[in-house]
This record gives structure tokens, sequence and C-alpha cells, in this order.
């Protein structure tokens, strides 16, 4: 499907699980309650409405989301909306991130103008393996992201339907994101939207990857001087733009070993001291295989790899990433085009004449 | 944290034990012989091995109605317990309390509970007594998610962060409360999303991962000694049997323990893991897997064959006088 084949349909893919990982504990990540990601979800509802989507598509979900929606759905929209119909998808919900996959690739096959996606950066690296060109609308449900942005969910919703109903044309408003790739002996395997970092622990364990030691390689696609999380480390050091052609990767050391130690914000309230031994250019396309034998990989500052001393892996660039869309570009260009303004033509006439 | 090689053989037999333990025991019960009502933990058993094993004397818990994996897991001994859910003088209760009040304080393990909701004001005593007396110890109180929804929960959630109590609280919410769904009786649906309310962090850990509740586990004790800081965690785990033994279990679904069983099984996961990771001999979890059957083998033999408590000594250990 391409982005100017349009339907009145978007799907909204909202990660139950998010925002509840150990980084509460070990850290000060924020909560991110389950009401009020259903309350964004509403949000999106009023704004999709007032736009014409007629349908929306979602994940049923094990934990409760999709019991809240339902809930809501119970009682009529507020007086003067008019929500889109919902519909949960026909699937087995199996309560891991296999769901999510299963989600977005039904979303694809029923032609959905667009995904709205609610939460980490994990759940965009999720979504983004399936997506292929359907423009994402990337919202965060917590601090600790850097891939998706913290918006008002009713502008998103905009957004959104502005493009999923061809009033906005996607190729204008929306971007093409980088990808890291890790091939598993020989074979394509996942995949990062910012980071992969390998560590020499051995369990994927609670996921997150909040300790300095054990750390050993980082690749990055971008990394922001204002970033939170393992890109904050290259962010610190040599800064890439989301937009910029290559990306970085370094080799991490002990702090006390490394002739360079940067103190990174690795989670929010959380700084470490980080040993880097070596900063590299990342060039789109060029294989750099791992120098550790064994450990884990983590994608986007979750574990999600582990590999033993038979295995070969090496990481890639690529521009292959999701597309998404640009939220501020396409109510700017609505503004342009009036799409959101209706003129009364009987006062238009009446100034008209008395000018 | 690194698990050693002896950490991972440990976590096995803890598991495998209690396994063997509640797989005996439904065979059992189905004969009539045990008096009373047992709640087995089969399936849960990542949750007890994966947290217990970061406590140690110095440490106490609290247990709910479905306590044998948590007692086991604290160093509860296999033939006293087993003796006492015969009912039997050689029990750790000397037979009078039977499943549901299994408890050996010599093992810092306050009890097995038939309130629901009421360990965790126990383990707030437990926690305060350490803090007061300054011994190190944390205190950690396994409840499910029917009693995350109790009046006394929310209490001792609150009288934790008031008092900063080395405390822990794990949810283990195994999806139903008797046979009601948490989906339709949990209010904010993870049951951790209460933790912020009573300003204490709140985590899910899935219930499946040894490994991931180790983890968690370890930074929520490390957060109660260091720190005297309490730490809510809800596992999301799933039973195997029924409520009790003899649940017909009508509100589940038609495979759902059979896919549980054949997916998601925390033993299993935990073989596959170890063994893939060339850490752990598969022979040598297979010992272990015998070792485990011939002492539950065992320990109901004894069981059986002991003495029942004298009428004698209905009246003892009933009330104990300050």
């Amino acid at each position: 499907m391409s982005l100017d084949d349009h339907t009145p349909s978007v799907g909204i893919l909202a990660n139950p699980a998010a925002g509840r990982d150990i980084r509460r504990l070990v850290a000060q990540a924020s909560v991110f309650p389950i009401a009020e990601k259903r309350n964004m979800i509403t949000r999106l509802f009023t704004s999709l409405g007032a736009l014409g989507v007629a349908t929306v598509y979602m994940m049923p979900d094990e934990i409760g989301i999709a019991n809240r929606i339902r809930h809501a759905l119970e009682t009529p929209p507020p007086a003067g909306q008019t929500w889109p119909e919902v519909v949960f998808l026909d699937m087995v919900v199996e309560g891991s991130a296999a769901d999510t996959l299963v989600a977005v690739e039904m979303m694809a096959a029923l032609g959905v103008g667009g995904i709205i996606v609610l939460g980490g950066d994990g759940t965009h690296r999720l979504v983004a393996s399936r997506a292929g060109d359907i423009p994402l609308t990337a919202l965060s449900t917590g601090t600790n992201n850097v891939f998706p942005a913290m918006r008002e969910a009713t502008i998103a919703g905009l957004a959104a339907g502005l493009v999923a109903t061809g009033q906005v044309p996607g190729a204008e408003v929306s971007e093409r994101n980088k990808a890291l790739r890790i091939d598993v002996n020989g074979v394509a395997s996942d995949l990062a939207l910012i980071d992969l970092c390998t560590s020499t622990a051995l369990w994927v364990g609670s996921r997150a990857l909040w300790r300095a030691d054990g750390l050993d390689q980082l690749f990055l696609s971008f990394a922001e001087a204002d970033a939170i999380g393992l890109s904050s480390i290259g962010g610190i050091i040599r800064p890439v733009a989301r937009g910029a052609k290559g990306g970085l990767w370094l080799n991490l050391a002990e702090p006390q070993a490394a002739p360079m130690v940067v103190t990174a914000p690795l989670a929010p309230g959380l700084m470490v001291d980080i040993g880097i031994e070596a900063v590299n250019d990342l060039r789109p396309g060029e294989a750099v295989p791992l120098r550790a034998a064994r450990g884990v990989v983590a994608l986007d500052g979750e574990r999600e790899i582990e590999f033993s001393p038979t295995d070969k892996l090496a990481v890639r660039l690529e521009w292959d990433g999701p597309l998404t869309l640009d939220i501020s570009k396409v109510m700017a260009y609505a503004a342009e085009q009036g799409l959101l303004t209706r003129v009364d033509e009987t006062s238009r006439h009446a100034n008209q004449q008395g000018e | 944290m690194q698990l050693s090689k002896d950490d991972l053989l440990r976590a096995y037999r803890i598991m495998k034990t209690v396994r063997e333990f509640e797989e005996r025991l439904h065979v059992e019960f189905a004969t009539g012989e045990i008096p009373g009502f047992v709640h087995l933990y089969a399936g849960e058993e990542a949750s007890a091995a994966g947290f217990c094993m970061h406590l140690d004397g110095r440490d106490k818990i609290a247990s709910n109605h479905r306590g044998h994996g948590h007692s086991i897991a604290k160093g509860c001994d296999v033939h006293a317990m087993m003796a006492e859910i015969y009912g039997r003088e050689t029990g750790l209760c000397a037979g009078k309390g039977g499943s549901m009040h299994i408890a050996d304080l010599s093992m810092g393990m306050m009890g097995a509970n038939g309130i629901v909701g009421g360990g965790p004001p126990l383990a707030c005593g437990a926690a305060l007594a350490a803090k007061k007396l300054g011994t190190g110890g944390v205190a950690l109180a396994f409840f499910g998610d029917g009693a995350s929804n109790q009046g006394t929960v929310m209490e001792s959630l609150n009288l934790a962060t008031v008092w900063n109590l080395p405390c822990i609280f794990v949810v283990e919410n195994n999806g139903y409360a008797e046979a009601t769904s948490s989906k339709y009786s949990v209010s904010c649906d993870d049951a951790a999303d209460r933790a912020g309310a009573f300003n204490m962090p709140g985590v899910v850990v899935d219930g499946h991962d040894f490994f991931a509740i180790h983890e968690a586990g370890g930074e929520a004790v490390r957060r109660a000694r260091e720190d005297s800081a309490p730490t809510l965690i809800e596992v999301k785990t799933n039973r195997y049997y029924g409520h009790f033994e003899g649940d017909a279990q009508t509100y589940r679904g038609k495979d759902e323990v059979k896919n549980l069983r054949a997916n998601r099984d925390c033993l299993d996961l935990f073989r596959a893991r170890v063994t893939s990771a060339d850490l752990v001999e598969d022979a040598e979890l297979d010992a272990i897997d015998g070792e485990a059957g011939d002492l539950i083998e065992d320990a109901v033999i004894k069981a059986k064959a002991a003495s029942r408590p004298a009428a004698s000594e209905l009246l003892t250990d009933v009330y104990i006088s300050y």
C-alpha cells in the first residue's frame, strides 16, 4: 500500500505492558497507567471521528486496554462527537510481543491509512518490523523514550486522520527512519530503531539494560545530545541527527580502564559512568561483526537476544526503517490549506459588502 | 547480577521440588486421605524461587492459602510439610494446622494464611521489627490478585511507605481470584499500578521467566535491605490446577492449561535456556528430577505412616501466654 492510497480507516496499537518494567524500580522512570492510555485512545477517537475516519482497528489484549475501551464504548460519545466504529482484530492473544506483530500484519492487510502507536521505543520497534510503508504516528507513553514523542493525543489523532483521509498528502509530511539490523549466523534476525547494545550479561532477564558493567558495544542510528537512554552516550560525545546519513558505533569498557568516561543518563533519574574505548562512524550498509563471544543483544534498550560462542552476529545500518508522520508538518499544512476551517458564506458576503 | 552454576542448579531444585510436591498432592488428595483443603502452586514455581533465593536467615515471608511453594523455597522441611498436610504429629505444626496454616518461624516462614490479604500486614510488622532491631532483615509478602483488592493490602502499602519499611509486596496474579477473572475484578488492570498511589515503585514481571523474577526480586530486596524502602512487584503467572483441589474450573478456557503447560512452563523454559547456553547439562537436571521425585515419595510414605496427634493435644499450641 502506498501513502497515496487512502482509506478512511486507522489502526491504533497501544502496548498494554509499556511503562511497567524494572526501570520503575532501579531508576525513577515514570509510571503510565492503563487508565491514561485509555483516555488517550478516546481522545484519538474524538479527532479521528471529527475528520471522517470511519473505522479504527485495535488489538485485543489480556491486560486491560481493550477491556477499558469496550467499557468506554458502552456509553455514547460526549455530546456533539462522532466516534469511528471500533473493531477489535479477530486474533488469538498470547499476551506477548508476538501479539503486536500479528496485529500490525492484520492492520496492514486491512489497508489502514496509518497506525497510531502508543508505547515506548520497544513497542515502536515491534510495530516498525511489520508496518512496511504504512505511516506511523508515534506517541510516547512515558518519559523514557527517544523514538516517539510526548504529544497530545487529540492533535496526534488529527494529524493521523488528515493523512488517512487523504486531506494531507502523506508523502509530504512523513519521514523515513533508519534501522539497525542484526544478522545472526548470516540470517537477518531483528531490528532496532535507535540503539543496539551488547552486554556480557547472560540472560534477557527483566529486559531493561541499566547497568554499566558488562556493556560491550553500542550501535546508534542517531544520537541526540538531549536524549535519554543508551543513545545519550553517543549524543554526549558526537551527536548524530535523526536524519543524518550514517550512525555511530562505540566500543565500551570499564570506566577505570577506559581512555574516556562519560556520565550518561541511562534512564530517568539514573546517571551512570560509561567507559569509552573507541568511537566510529557507522556507514549505511556496512556490516560490523560483534566482538563478544557470549552475552545478550539489547534492542532499543531491552535485552532480546541471548547468544553463545557458536553464534556469529553482525550489525548493519539501513535506511529501511518505518515511515513516521511529522505531526507539526501535518498541522501546518492543514492550517495553510484551511482544512480545519469552516467559513460562513453569508457572513463573509456581508463582511465583503461592508468593506 | 550473574548467576553461578550452583545458583542455577539450586533454582531448578527448588522449582522441581515444588512441582513434584504439588503434582503428588493432586494425586493423593483425590484418594480422600488428606483432611481439609489444598490449593496447589504448580505453574507458579519461578516466583517463589526467584524471590526466596535472595533471602537469608534474617528475612521473613508471609504467605497465603497457596503457600506450599513459598514454604519450600524459604527452606521449610519437605517431610514435615507433607506430614502437616496429612495432619500427622510429625508435621511442622504438629499436624494441627494443615495446608493453609503451615508455618515455621525458625525458617522465617510466618505462615500460610487462610485470610485473603492477611499476609501483608504481618510482613509490615516483621519489617518494622527488623528495622527497629537493626537486623538487616527484610520481609516479603506473597499474595494474589484477589488479595490485591483487599483493604488490608492497601493499608499495608500505605504503612510501608509512611514508615519506610524494608518490605516487598509480591502480587502473584494468576488470573483468577477463586473463579473471578482479574480482568473483571482488578480496577486498574495491573495491580502494580496501585504502587504509585502509595509512593513506591511498582513493576510487572513475567511469571514464567525465572530470570526476570530473580533480577527484579534482587533489586527489590537490595532496595529494602540497603535503603529500607518498599517495592510492589506484580508477577503475571498461571496456576495449573483449580483454586482448590476439586474445583471444576468451568471458568477457564478449554485448552488454557494445556497450552500453558506446553508453551509457558517455567521449568521447561528454564531448562531450555540453561542447556542451550551450555551452562548446565541435561543430565544434571535429570538427576535433580530423580532426587526431587524420590524426596516427595519418601515424604508421602513417612507422612502416611506417622501418627495423628493424640486427643490430649487438642488444646495445646492453641493459645500462647505472654
